[in-house]
């Protein structure tokens, strides 16, 4: 059982990164902040519940999730995310490859990738569909296991997986539609 | 495609996510040191994830944090029935 008292101390160190990924979740600053009020509130609330030497980060993105979840279900659960098909593994590498230089430099496709600027990253992150843009970030941008995203998101792992990798495929796919528009990877 | 590089490419995210067993990871491995192409698209994945990584995390306002700890303190320890991690999350 967690003390109130120490709380703030306890939790302050994953502020700044619950913020980064509050701002993600909701795309705007002042919806991230009050989620991230709101949830940091329930916590706080609540802390006597979380079990001393389990993972408070862990416990904490649960509970941003929620929130997260709760108060914006209505806006997020639009009907009209379009399932696509299934694309192939290593999508945009091989649609950069395509286009590449000959096969000259070891890494053209990586080459490429350097050609991406942050918010075109960003921007294809924030594009995604909710339920697949939370899986992306809780494993790519903050390292959770499939094990602990499952718990956060109170869905079974196969789900998670499922949407991990759909969510990252959409993710190379909405990439690749910048390299084309931008001339990435064309050898220019 | 390569069979061998099928089986490799379908497990692309298990192996660099570490969510593959140490027989598997061996076998993929195995692949890759026989492999260029699938080593370069391995390497490529790895780099795409470590720039979702690094872009997609933003600083905070620094008065924020001060903003959030005097809200904390003043609105804090009135119900703690509630277990902050119930609700509804089928997303």
């Amino acid at each position: 059982m967690a003390d109130q008292a120490t709380f703030e101390a306890d939790i302050r160190e994953f502020i700044p990164q619950l913020y980064s990924a509050a701002l993600r979740m909701t795309r705007n600053p002042a919806d991230a902040q009050d989620v991230l009020q709101e949830a940091l509130l329930k916590a706080f609330r609540g802390y006597h519940t979380f079990k001393a030497g389990t993972n408070l980060k862990a416990w904490l993105y649960r509970i941003l999730t929620n929130t997260f979840i709760n108060r914006y279900r209505q806006k997020a659960r639009r009907p009209s995310e379009v399932e696509l098909g299934e694309l192939e593994d290593l999508y945009l590498f091989k649609r950069l490859g395509e286009t590449g230089t000959g096969g000259a430099s070891r890494s053209a496709e990586e080459e490429a990738l350097d050609q991406f600027v942050d918010s075109d990253i960003k921007g294809a992150v924030e594009a995604l569909p909710e339920n697949f843009r939370l899986p992306v970030l809780l494993a790519d941008v903050e390292g959770f296991s499939y094990k602990e995203i499952a718990e956060i998101m109170d869905v079974p792992i196969g789900t998670v997986m499922s949407r991990l990798h759909r969510g990252r495929k959409q993710l190379q796919r909405a990439l690749w539609r910048v390299a084309e528009e931008r001339g990435i990877g064309t050898g220019s | 495609m390569k069979s061998d590089c099928h089986k490799a490419q379908v497990k692309v995210y298990h192996y660099l996510d570490g969510e593959i067993g140490r027989y598997r990871s061996w076998r993929i491995q195995r692949h890759l040191r026989r492999c260029p192409p699938c080593t370069d698209g391995f390497s490529f994945e790895s780099k795409l994830q470590q720039r979702i990584r690094e872009d997609c995390v933003d600083d905070m306002p620094e008065e924020l944090m001060a903003r959030l700890t005097t809200f904390i303190r003043q609105n804090g320890p009135t119900d703690t029935s509630v277990d902050p991690t119930a609700g509804g999350s089928d997303v």
